[in-house]
């Protein structure tokens, strides 16, 4: 059978959902809602790769915003570089956008290699401990990050295709069809065997090695594309702030992503997601009143944590009976 | 008949223009009025939380002195000024989204970025892409509009400059060092991009006035470290001649305070750049006598009856003393609404940049009375830069010396053919 046949239903949804996310760009003439969904489009997708780690294959990650930062700062200089821009041309962006997500795909290999071996609190230190590594090189490293003052200068956006990204309802549109699409590539990991493999692992490590599956590469592979689809949310925040920022590879940004993993919920697919949206809204509309925002999400967080001892949508779904106990 | 279809016309017609002036008046003449008194809002991001919350609260006080002057006096052509404030918690990404926001939801006109550094880069980008007329008010990092590629036509800097404060601190020093025979500098700074730019900048023009001197001793501290032993202990173990330092806000507080237990300052020469600012030398425990501190902000700096007044008032609207981020945020404020006044509040970014280029306004900060937002490269001069000693008593700084600023624009102009700037 055919992976369309397969996932026809989730391949409809996807499509459906670029179509309704197009028509608010073209509708909604405000820019706030397309501003908030971009950045819900990027730090959905940190969120939601992390939860491949966290949710299908129970590796709890604590330094996966490195890759998110990484993506966004290989994405970033490579559209800086005059050379880059003159060799490429028009197709720059497109270019740029794939190195990016592969540099990201190869440093991953390279941690993951090491981590993956380990299981628990060793994997959640280790992963901590290269994000601040990478988090110190960018810091550091001034003549080419920009240090703690992040890339400078603006990020050229040259126009490829008739798309326009410094055009911010093209720009829109543009990161909807990179989101829906990642998305939708999880979906199909969840649900494929390799989804199953992963948590089979997470469940029995010991019995999925005995039924034949090779345990470090499945593992390594998924901690590989987790963090490309992490990268990707990186290049879709470079493309809106027109930068990068060291403390996207702090290790404070991947405590965000837990927290949204935590807040929408880990055993449902778009859990993470909806965390995501709730985590942005509390932040957003806490800081229009107070500058009290960590007060007010900690005080959330730990009502979720302690009084719902699940994610707000499994909350839901089990309440409403869609979802059993 | 002709006559009768030129009187029904007349007649339909006044009947038609009573209707709508009846209209208007009801609800399109309102709108009128309304639009005519329509704020101008201005989005301002600052640093409100955390260490350094004190500065984001000085930068709202100190505009507020600019912003009820022209509100007081029936604002632009009938439209006030509305401030609207948020807290970025010194985050670029987080500043840069608020940016978005306060323009996008709060629907502000103009920005007023009162960010440190870091963040400053971020709202620059912004600013440069939604196309809105914005004021930088603190970054002094020098190469946010001395280099071509981070400047933006419709964007200013209002506030000092490292480069400035480096010529400037560097002759002041030079001659100190002379005089006193001082060779071996150490230096103590915060470990990020402000600190290392500030340092390297003050020892190249203070080598450059003072041929000889040498650095011995580099000590980072990391930005908001509580403990400072370890620095103390390196410094008071390399015995220079004379120590720098660039530490800020309540870290400057903190080093003097704990440096202050062994002794440090009556070891040796120091210079301290961000020591100047009122809330600084109150909140020292026991202000080390014979200190040369760059005077930041001082009622008494320059010393004149316009700073007098802009203190009174300020003081008149705040808890807390102003400091350098007070004085930087009214300038910033009094360049926008200059250029407001002479658009007619129109805030097309164009129309606000072309007026803002090479502005020279009155003000008490200035060295004559007056500052220019410079056309070339879009940023402030002509502030009052001074060091002087300090005292144990208020005013807390003595014998104050303001740098020249011909001296100044020599070696600017040389540092940036350097850097390739020009």
């Amino acid at each position: 059978m055919s992976t369309f046949t397969l996932f026809k239903k989730d391949i409809s949804i996807a499509l459906f959902s670029v179509l309704f996310l197009i028509l608010i760009g073209f509708f909604v003439e405000h820019p706030w809602p397309k501003d908030f969904l971009i950045s819900i489009f990027s730090f959905g997708l940190l969120a939601m790769s992390l939860n491949m780690l966290i949710g299908f294959a129970g590796m709890v990650s604590f330094g996966h915003a490195a890759f998110f930062a990484l993506g966004g700062y290989a994405f970033g200089l490579l559209l800086q570089s005059e050379s880059f821009l003159t060799n490429f041309g028009a197709l720059s962006i497109i270019v740029a956008f794939f190195v990016s997500i592969f540099i990201t795909g190869i440093y991953s290999a390279v941690i993951g290699a090491i981590c993956v071996r380990l299981n628990e609190i060793y994997f959640a230190f280790l992963t901590l401990a290269f994000q601040m590594f990478l988090y110190s090189v960018i810091v550091s490293w001034v003549s080419l990050t920009g240090g703690d003052q992040g890339l400078m200068g603006g990020i050229a956006r040259p126009v490829f295709l008739g798309i326009d990204l410094s055009n911010s309802l093209h720009r829109y549109i543009f990161c909807s069809v990179i989101f829906v699409i990642c998305i939708l590539l999880l979906r199909i990991l969840n649900k494929s065997n390799f989804g199953y493999s992963l948590r089979l692992i997470r469940d029995n490590q010991e019995r999925a090695e005995f039924l034949g599956i090779r345990v470090f590469r499945v593992k390594l592979i998924c901690f590989v594309i987790a963090s490309m689809v992490a990268s990707v949310g990186g290049i879709i925040m470079t493309l809106f702030t027109s930068g990068a920022y060291p403390e996207w590879a702090f290790w404070t940004q991947s405590g965000e992503a837990i927290f949204m993993i935590m807040l929408g919920g880990i055993s449902i697919f778009l859990g993470p997601l909806v965390g995501t949206v709730l985590l942005r809204l509390i932040n957003d509309v806490v800081q229009m009143y107070s500058s009290h925002t960590e007060l007010v999400t900690g005080i959330i967080i730990m009502i979720v944590v302690l009084g719902l001892r699940k994610g707000l949508v499994e909350y839901l779904l089990e309440k409403t009976g869609i979802l059993k106990k | 008949m002709k006559n009768y279809k030129n009187k029904i016309k007349r007649r339909s017609f006044i009947k038609v223009a009573g209707l709508g002036m009846a209209t208007t008046a009801l609800t399109g003449f309102p709108n009128i009025l309304k639009a005519a008194n329509k704020p101008i809002k201005v989005g301002v991001t600052t640093i409100l939380s955390g260490r350094v919350a004190i500065l984001g609260q000085t930068v709202l006080s100190g505009m507020k002195v600019a912003v009820d002057e022209i509100n007081n006096a029936g604002g632009i052509d009938g439209r006030k000024i509305e401030v609207i404030s948020r807290d970025s918690k010194a985050k670029p990404d987080e500043a840069a989204r608020l940016t978005r926001e306060l323009v996008n939801n709060e629907g502000c006109e103009v920005l007023l970025n009162c960010e440190a550094s870091g963040a400053t880069f971020a709202v620059n980008e912004v600013a440069r892409d939604i196309k809105k007329f914005c004021i930088h008010c603190i970054s002094e990092t020098s190469s946010l509009t001395a280099d071509p590629k981070n400047r933006v036509p419709w964007v200013f800097r209002a506030a000092r400059q490292g480069i400035h404060d480096a010529v400037g601190g560097g002759i002041f020093a030079s001659e100190i060092a002379k005089k006193n025979n001082l060779k071996k500098f150490a230096t103590a700074a915060p470990d990020y991009a402000y600190g290392r730019a500030n340092t390297a900048e003050f020892m190249e023009y203070l080598k450059l006035f003072s041929p000889g001197i040498n650095v011995t001793t580099q000590t980072w501290p990391k930005i908001f470290q509580p403990d400072y032993t370890e620095n103390i202990t390196a410094l008071l173990n390399a015995k220079p001649d004379a120590l720098y330092t660039c530490l800020w806000g309540g870290d400057l507080v903190a080093f003097i305070d704990q440096a202050s237990l062994y002794g440090l300052f009556d070891q040796f020469q120091s210079f301290a750049v961000n020591l100047g600012d009122l809330p600084i030398l109150t909140a020292i425990k026991k202000i080390p006598k014979d200190v040369y501190g760059g005077a930041r902000y001082h009622k008494d700096i320059p010393d004149t009856q316009a700073n007098e007044d802009w203190y009174n008032k300020y003081m008149a609207g705040s808890d807390v003393l102003p400091t350098n981020w007070s004085w930087e945020a009214d300038t910033g404020m009094r360049f926008l609404i200059d250029a407001l006044k002479k658009t007619g509040g129109d805030t097309d970014p164009m129309k606000l940049a072309k007026v803002t280029a090479g502005n020279k306004i009155k003000s008490p900060f200035g060295v004559d009375g007056t500052m220019t937002i410079r056309g070339e490269d879009h940023t402030l001069v002509n502030y009052v830069i001074a060091y002087g000693k300090t005292i144990t008593k208020d005013p807390y700084l003595a014998n104050i010396q303001q740098s020249n600023w011909k001296d100044i624009y020599v070696h600017e102009k040389d540092w940036k053919k350097r850097k390739k700037y020009i």
